[in-house]
């Protein structure tokens, strides 16, 4: 169906996952969160996926991803890790430990533990060391040296595997989760001195084993355990018994994470549901204290197979697909509006080009590419209509990619011929060639490869030029012609550290190419003359989104703090607009949006219209209408009709903004009256995730 | 083959002589056909025949040959001479026979081992310590049990082999065998234990049609399930079905012309 807007007609084509209903784990879309760390020293998080995929979020910059990792098919994370000097590590089912290098953005090494399948790995309190609990049941102790680990020793052999792992604060004794029991062990001699039964059930007997999902030992030498009974523990590790039992839920609960100051935790639970934890004194006026569970959250649908506990948030991930922030409101010391839910569900980088001469739109996925014509309509009608489509729209092409490592980034050429994509040890650039209807594809061979591991790739305008920045931080630029190309020219890096969300835009006459992804600011280049032209004054906030405008060339950046810079490359500086739009300031309801502006286009015909969205609205930016301050009403679709043209006016202010098509993945002006908007509806991304736990409501 | 001639006397015979006499009936035949295989037979065919004859004849009219002692000697001698020829010959054929097949094989075992400038550049490269940073990798079985036991004693648990670069174009991964299969049925165990642990036998999940149609249920006007139709259900039915629908067609237009 196709509707027509308030302006130009606007053609919906729905995401490409949403007509297929069957269940392939993390093939289309995205993988189930698996791990997650926090890092309190930079108020980082790294979220491994079930795809392999390690994202690091910066908290402080909006919740933004500011890099990632691409993941692999054999690298199965069971566990991540911060340790000391920020440094990352992970381990998984394939019995590695990784260590990722956050500066090169690419993994250090990959050391095997020989003890089979890593299922847990935690960093001891100094930072200095760490403890990886393995398939065969060993304990296996490394020493964090400054270039690399090294094994040490194994602590005594147990006969199940070792499920979760919590070092005590002191770094003396080591609390192992397994299956059915709980051992105890003394760092010094690697020996376990306890070993606690836990019961299969609460208060009954069960056949299913009890599987100890995580630990987590507390100063006091308490140590707390979840299992997939339900049940939430507390085992005395002086004496190796218990102390006290909850159960909590009808399914298993699969994550704990303790705060600093241990005076409250988390814990995820199969169902969806993140309890909070408390140490509250018994009565009000008494020292003695006692851990009650006080609040529930259900934010997930799906498994909650991870928990962090930051200072002032609650952290969880889990299969749904969605991080979760919940400030917890008594640690948060201004209550605006940061301390409000924040749910991560969409990339922060656009997954989608689009070709416009052809009408095609390129999706990309972890595994393959999809190629898509869109569909057209012939039919008329009125704004707000949907209209019917007399041709729908065609899958054209399905690439997949030849070998396990994910895609990193894709693109597909103005006019259609050329699509390029980048894994991380390889480069692939195809020729399409249409007759017809029908497409016939060709690769390119032997290219180069100083250009695998590419952050981002763009076309010129004109299809004739490849822009490619790869994750060294070089800027190379290709001569694409019939079905050959030549490396024409690569700008090196400039100074200042090389970021993952390396962004490009180039300009529609050819001129100008930009690209962020130094923390220097962007940079501009004159791509006639290879040379640089003028970098943007750097910013502190990671750019999300940019773009170069037709005719004016003028460039436009958004950051992930919701701000909006106009810069003129002719002119070498920010634009009057951009300066009145600095003075007075956005909109508070503006600054507030909590996803990132991941797309930005022009129309070729209004100057003045700057055309951008994110996940839940798109706006058409006006410059030639007044600025709304703080008092007038962001927010106003359809202003009233039955009010007079002066009131009319007085209201009607530059951001003109829509939330009909949500949650928006990706949305282009494709000629001047046609505008594409790929929706992904959430039921859509619940329909590929694995069989959630049954509830039973009443009524059913 | 060398025949000795086949006397009336008391000569020593060679043992393939002596098949030959065995087998001179078939061969006499044969030669009268014409279809002996190989030559030496048929001349062996040939010459006992005229012999044979001759020595039929004089054994029944005269008496016997009077030899010296000196000649029958000196031909005795000859007979051994020859014998021993023959064996040496053979030995020294045999000899340069083996002697062939032995360089035969140590050309083909070079041919198959990788060249000498491969090897060392692998033996120098694993000395140092390489990045995991893979190129274009391909495992090649190769037996570096040697150079395993030379890496162990360098970093206590460093079996793998993991070299890169060996060529320009290409990198190679070296790794054993036997190793990658233990580690993956690990791998496919302990995958399966997650899975039956989470979504296994005993565990209380739903379908996720059913828990998007929840919703349905328990609205004020309820509605169907999300996916309301089972299209998988008879599939086979729904086949035959056609199949009998399209010959039935067929068979009414016969029938109506």
């Amino acid at each position: 169906r196709s509707t027509s807007g308030a302006e130009p007609e606007s053609a919906r084509a729905r995401g490409a996952g949403a007509e297929r209903g069957e269940h392939r784990e993390g093939e289309r879309g995205a993988a189930g969160i698996r791990c997650v760390a926090y890092n309190n020293q930079s108020n980082r998080l790294a979220v491994s996926r079930t795809d392999g995929t390690v994202e690091i979020y910066n908290l402080s910059a909006n919740y933004f991803q500011e890099k990632f990792f691409p993941g692999h098919e054999s690298r199965a994370t069971e566990a991540l890790c911060w340790a000391e000097g920020q440094r990352l590590f992970s381990a998984g089912l394939n019995g590695e430990i990784m260590e990722y290098d956050l500066q090169a953005l690419n993994i250090k090494y990959a050391m095997d533990a020989f003890g089979g399948p890593i299922w847990s790995m935690a960093a001891s309190p100094s930072g200095s060391q760490l403890l990886v609990g393995c398939e065969d049941g060993s304990v296996k102790l490394f020493q964090i040296t400054p270039d690399k680990i090294q094994f040490e020793r194994n602590f005594d052999r147990q006969k199940s595997r070792i499920l979760s792992l919590s070092w005590h604060p002191s770094g003396t004794h080591i609390a192992a989760g397994s299956i059915d029991y709980i051992s105890v062990f003394d760092v010094k001699s690697g020996s376990a001195v306890h070993k606690m039964i836990v019961d299969r059930q609460y208060m009954g007997v069960s056949k299913r084993k009890c599987i100890v999902w995580g630990v987590a030992f507390l100063s006091d030498g308490t140590i707390i355990s979840v299992d997939s009974a339900g049940k939430v523990q507390f085992w005395d590790s002086a004496t190796g018994t218990l102390v006290k039992s909850h159960l909590i839920a009808n399914a298993d609960v699969q994550s704990i994470a303790v705060a600093d100051q241990e005076d409250s935790f988390v814990v995820g639970t199969a169902e969806g549901t993140v309890f909070h934890f408390q140490l509250v004194p018994v009565t009000s006026n008494s020292s003695e204290k006692q851990w009650v569970r006080t609040k529930p959250f259900q934010h997930h649908t799906h498994d909650v197979r991870t928990v962090a506990h930051s200072p002032t948030a609650l952290i969880s991930g889990g299969t749904d697909t969605h991080l979760v922030f919940r400030p917890l409101m008594e640690k948060v010391q201004v209550k605006n509006y940061d301390a409000a839910l924040r749910k991560i569900t969409f990339p922060h980088r656009c997954l989608i080009s689009c070709s416009k001469k052809r009408q095609l739109l390129l999706f990309q996925f972890a595994h393959h590419l999809e190629l898509w014509r869109l569909g057209s309509t012939v039919a008329t009608g009125k704004n707000g209509d949907t209209l019917p489509l007399s041709k729908n729209a065609d899958h054209l092409l399905h690439l997949k990619t030849k070998g396990p490592e994910n895609i990193i980034c894709s693109c597909i050429s103005p006019c259609g011929s050329w699509i390029a994509y980048s894994t991380v040890s390889r480069f692939f650039l195809y020729r399409l060639n249409y007759e017809h209807d029908n497409i016939s594809l060709k690769r390119v061979s032997k290219m180069p490869a100083f250009l695998r591991s590419a952050l981002q790739i763009l076309f010129s305008e004109d299809s004739t030029k490849l822009f490619v920045a790869s994750n060294q931080g070089a800027l190379h630029i290709v001569q694409l012609s019939g079905g050959s190309f030549k490396h024409l020219h690569a700008f090196q890096p400039q100074s200042g550290t090389v970021e993952a969300m390396c962004l490009l835009a180039v300009s529609p006459d050819g001129n100008w190419l930009a690209a962020s992804g130094t923390s220097a600011g962007v940079h501009v280049y004159n791509v006639k003359q290879l040379k640089l032209h003028c970098t943007v004054p750097a910013y502190n906030f990671p750019v999300t989104a940019m773009a170069i405008a037709p005719n004016t060339n003028n460039l436009v950046i958004a950051h992930s703090d919701q701000q909006v810079f106009e810069y003129s490359i002719p002119d070498k500086q920010y634009t009057d607009w951009s300066r009145t739009v600095q003075k007075q300031g956005f909109h508070h309801l503006w600054l507030q949006r909590d996803t990132p502006i991941t797309h930005i286009s022009f129309h070729p015909k209004r100057p003045m219209h700057i055309l951008l969205h994110d996940a839940y609205m798109f706006c058409i930016i006006d410059k030639s209408l007044p600025l709304p301050n703080d008092k007038t009403l962001l927010y106003n679709p359809f202003p009233p009709t039955n009010e007079s043209d002066v009131v009319r006016r007085r209201t009607a202010h530059a951001f003109k903004i829509s939330k009909i098509y949500k949650p928006l993945l990706f949305m282009d002006l494709l000629d001047e009256r046609t505008l594409v908007a790929v929706e992904r509806p959430l039921d859509d991304i619940i329909a590929q995730l694995p069989p959630p736990i049954k509830k039973k409501k009443f009524g059913t | 083959m060398v025949q000795l001639r086949p006397r009336a006397s008391r000569a020593p015979a060679s043992a393939e002589a002596m098949v030959d006499e065995g087998q001179l009936a078939s061969e006499e035949e044969e030669a009268e056909h014409g279809l002996l295989l190989g030559q030496p037979s048929s001349g062996a065919a040939a010459e006992p025949l005229e012999e044979d004859e001759e020595g039929d004849d004089e054994l029944d009219d005269e008496a016997p040959e009077e030899l010296t002692f000196a000649s029958a000697q000196a031909e005795a001698r000859e007979e051994e001479w020859r014998v021993r020829e023959t064996v040496r010959r053979d030995k020294t054929l045999l000899k340069e026979k083996r002697k062939r097949r032995e360089e035969l094989f140590i050309e083909q075992k070079k041919r198959k081992l990788l060249p000498d400038t491969i090897l060392e550049k692998l033996t120098t490269a694993s000395q140092t310590n390489i990045k995991k940073s893979p190129g274009k990798v391909k495992e090649v079985n190769l037996q570096k049990k040697n150079e395993d036991c030379e890496k162990g004693n360098d970093s206590k648990k460093v079996k793998v082999q993991k070299v890169q670069s060996v060529s320009q174009n290409k990198s190679y991964l070296a790794v054993r065998l036997k190793d990658q299969d233990l580690r993956d049925s690990r791998q496919q165990a302990a995958q399966a234990f997650i899975h039956n642990s989470l979504y296994g036998p005993g565990t209380n999940r739903t379908t996720v049609n059913k828990f998007l149609s929840l919703a349905n249920k328990r609205l004020p006007v309820k509605r169907a399930a999300v996916q309301f139709l089972n299209n998988a259900w008879g599939i086979q039915k729904k086949q035959n079905a056609k199949r009998f629908k399209r010959r039935w067609m067929v068979r009414k237009m016969k029938t109506k012309k």
